[in-house]
């Protein structure tokens, strides 16, 4: 057991952020706090680091009570990696590093070559080695991020201690660092303990999360269990945006009620539709999409209006005439361009059904499968309503003039 | 690493250099003035084999204790810069943000201008490096009790400055009040300068300053900790509480005891640990302690020579030279830099 916090209140003076904390850490674990702004993350970080007393209730670092530990021992046993942003002027990659060798060196701080040793071996394991030379003031965002790892890193901790370690990161130096985090924790046993914004990186990097919010603990868990789009809308607060936990991201919704738009899709090939449609804010129909097709979870995610299947069943009838319905609703149709095989038969009668009522039906596909997919249905059709798209961007160009075109009324359908 | 290494040379080097020029300074403020006397005739008299009665006095009497004052307070004002700049994370902080000098000044005032003599007939030179020293450590007593009550630095810096203010509205309140004559005296004063040292005085300054310098250099491990800022130097396993008592004592000390006898001496402590950083190009307090020790000491009593020699017999106060002279070459590095600094 590394650490464990029996009923621990947080606050600063009188006011209590979070109350009623009850963790426990194993040796090698990584977990991480999960939580809006404001929400009191680095609060508790803060009280399991020591900067701040508890207000009520104890943490126990391997057993013993953190406020009897002496700074100086407590110092080998946990670092820190703060958000809190510094400009030492003047040092070297190195010099940072090695200021993390503080415990363990003598009275004067003089770097012994075992010293050196450590603070090099730090910079290798964050793959660092190039900024050792490099002023700490002239790196990136990103760069900084992982000398300050190497130093936490060179303090020779069994507990690391991160606030927000992965904001202002690009995606890159986000994925590096949880990398080495969870090398750290593999290959040195070491426990780390974070506070993250991003939901997909918790879910895919930590071992336990800890959902807080309202001055609690909302759910303490493996991700895998605790996290789900419901749990994550209500930590989040999330009101024009959708979380998925099968994408492990965030869809925009559209607010619009109006879904003046019918999109038949399948296959994964109406995704990007769906979210160009509604970040441009138009409400969307869908239909007939399987269970387990991506592009059902995206539709749903994004807010559209699902006329759905069961997974590897026909499309049935009821199905079939309740996208039918979306499509006479709907002021025009796109057609995704997805591919026709015995399941999804009835969503080219779908597209064929749009034309008969006169609709405009923008359409992904090439010119040359139309041709035989109508030649295999036999049936005469009004192809010039047709609109064909190269790609998604002309699709969008050719909706918008769709829409300009139809001025007059805000709401052509 | 190999940057490491060039910098240890480059170290080395301008330590030298800064050894070189502290011999260089402390012979020319011994040999130029009014009366010119060549380095030959420097070791005879410190030899005591010169029979020139003019010689042995001016230099026994007059240069030397001088020369050693303002090499000492030089020395001392530059370190309690230092430590105070590290301490805020500020590079505009000087050691007289805590309000020791306005202390001083106010004491000082408060005895020159409002006459308050303590029952003694005239007012005598040490009555006033007294009343300056009380004035110094009472308000830096209020500091330290403070410094262990606050939780933000910030909040500390903020209270010396009010501190500070206070202090210079009361001496300006008596400013207004007090006769012309009295005015002059304070003035000059206030502007400080390292003339009319006694070998006493060397002495007790000594005896406060050199114990105090040695101190400073065992607390430049957590100061280096520090430069990540408190959070981060607790994490490294720095008593907080009882550095930041000791920074602020050690700062506030030296520079209470060169304000008590040489009036307030202003840019020293600012500009030195800047002029360090920018050539020794490092922020290691390993390096920068001595090398602001050694630089402090140089720039002060050549500039307290120039203060002498300029347009003499008239002298004129250090602060102003230190200042004229300073304020450009800080400019002019800071415009060279590579880099920003904290």
């Amino acid at each position: 057991m590394m650490l464990q916090t029996r009923d621990l209140a947080v606050g600063y003076g009188k006011k209590t952020v979070v109350d009623h904390i009850n963790l426990d850490v194993l040796k090698g674990q990584m977990i991480c706090l999960l939580g809006p702004n404001g929400s009191g993350k680095s609060t508790i970080l803060k009280s399991l680091c020591g900067f701040l007393a508890p207000l009520r209730g104890t943490v126990y670092l391997t057993k013993k009570n953190l406020s009897h530990i002496k700074t100086s021992a407590l110092a080998k046993k946990m670092a820190v990696v703060l958000t809190e942003r510094f400009s030492p002027g003047l040092m070297t990659g190195f010099g940072v590093v090695s200021l993390g060798r503080h415990p363990h060196t003598g009275f004067l701080g003089k770097l012994t070559d075992k010293d050196v040793n450590k603070t090099l071996d730090a910079l290798r394991l964050v793959n660092a080695e190039d900024l050792a030379d490099k002023l700490f003031a002239e790196m990136s965002d990103g760069q900084k991020q992982k000398i300050m790892l190497a130093r936490a890193l060179a303090q020779e901790p069994e507990l690391i201690v991160l606030d927000e370690p992965t904001t202002h990161l690009d995606i890159r130096h986000q994925v590096e660092v949880m990398g080495i985090l969870n090398k750290m924790t593999k290959e040195k046993g070491i426990t780390v303990i974070l506070s993250l914004h991003e939901i997909d990186l918790a879910m895919r990097s930590c071992e336990i999360a800890v959902l807080i919010k309202d001055n609690r603990i909302l759910a303490y868990g493996p991700p895998e269990e605790v996290i789900d789009d419901s749990t994550i809308a209500e930590l989040f607060e999330l009101n024009t945006a959708h979380y998925s936990n099968l994408l492990g991201s965030v869809e925009f919704c559209s607010n619009s009620t109006n879904h003046g738009i019918c999109v038949i899709g399948g296959g994964g090939t109406a995704t990007h539709i769906y979210r160009l449609l509604s970040k441009q804010g138009f409400g969307v129909s869908t239909g007939v999409i399987h269970e387990n097709d991506i592009d059902y979870h995206v539709a749903s995610a994004t807010g559209a209006l699902i006329s759905r299947e069961k997974p590897f069943e026909k499309i049935s009838s009821e199905a079939y005439s309740q996208t039918k319905k979306y499509v006479e609703k709907a002021g025009f149709v796109i057609d995704s361009g997805f591919p026709v095989g015995s399941l999804n038969k009835q969503n080219f009668a779908l597209l064929l059904h749009a034309l008969k009522q006169g609709k405009t039906l923008f359409t992904l596909r090439k010119q040359k499968e139309w041709c035989s997919q109508l030649y295999e249905y036999r049936q005469k059709i009004n192809t010039e309503k047709i609109v064909f798209c190269e790609n998604s961007r002309d699709l969008v160009a050719k909706v918008a003039h769709e829409l300009h075109n139809s001025k007059g009324r805000r709401e052509p359908w | 690493m190999e940057l490491e290494k060039i910098r240890s040379a480059r170290v080395r080097g301008i330590m030298l250099l800064f050894i070189c020029l502290l011999g260089i300074a402390l012979i020319i403020n011994i040999s130029w003035g009014s009366i010119k006397i060549d380095v030959q005739e420097i070791i005879a008299v410190l030899k005591g084999q010169s029979e020139n009665v003019v010689h042995n006095s001016v230099i026994w009497k007059i240069r030397l204790p001088r020369t050693l004052a303002a090499l000492l307070g030089g020395a001392a004002l530059a370190v309690a810069g230092l430590l105070l700049q590290v301490f805020f994370r500020n590079p505009i902080v000087e050691p007289f943000v805590l309000g020791i000098s306005s202390g001083a000044t106010l004491m000082v005032g408060l005895v020159i201008l409002a006459g308050f003599s303590f029952g003694m007939e005239s007012i005598s030179p040490y009555l006033i490096i007294v009343s300056a020293l009380a004035g110094a450590i009472l308000v830096m007593c209020i500091v330290l009790l403070l410094s262990l009550k606050v939780r933000s630095i910030v909040t500390l810096l903020v209270i010396g400055l009010m501190v500070g203010y206070s202090c210079s509205a009361v001496t300006s309140i008596l400013t207004a009040l007090a006769d012309r004559d009295r005015v002059h005296g304070f003035v000059i004063w206030s502007m400080g300068s390292f003339s009319n040292y006694t070998w006493d005085q060397v002495a007790i300054v000594a005896a406060v300053i050199i114990p105090f310098l040695a101190a400073t250099f065992l607390i430049c491990k957590p100061l280096n900790a520090f430069l990540m800022g408190e959070e981060y130097a607790k994490s490294m396993g720095v008593n907080i509480k009882l550095f930041r008592f000791v920074v602020v004592a050690l700062a506030s000390v030296l520079a209470a005891i060169v304000t008590a006898f040489t009036g307030p001496v202003s840019f020293i402590g600012m500009a030195i640990p800047h002029i360090c950083r920018i050539l020794f190009q490092t922020a290691d307090n390993r390096i920068l302690i001595p090398g602001t020790i050694l630089g402090g000491a140089v720039i002060t009593s050549l500039c307290d020579l120039a203060a002498r020699m300029l347009i003499s017999p008239i002298e004129l106060p250090i602060s102003a030279i230190t200042s004229i002279f300073g304020a450009p070459i800080i400019v002019f590095m800071l415009l060279k830099r590579r880099t920003d600094m904290q």
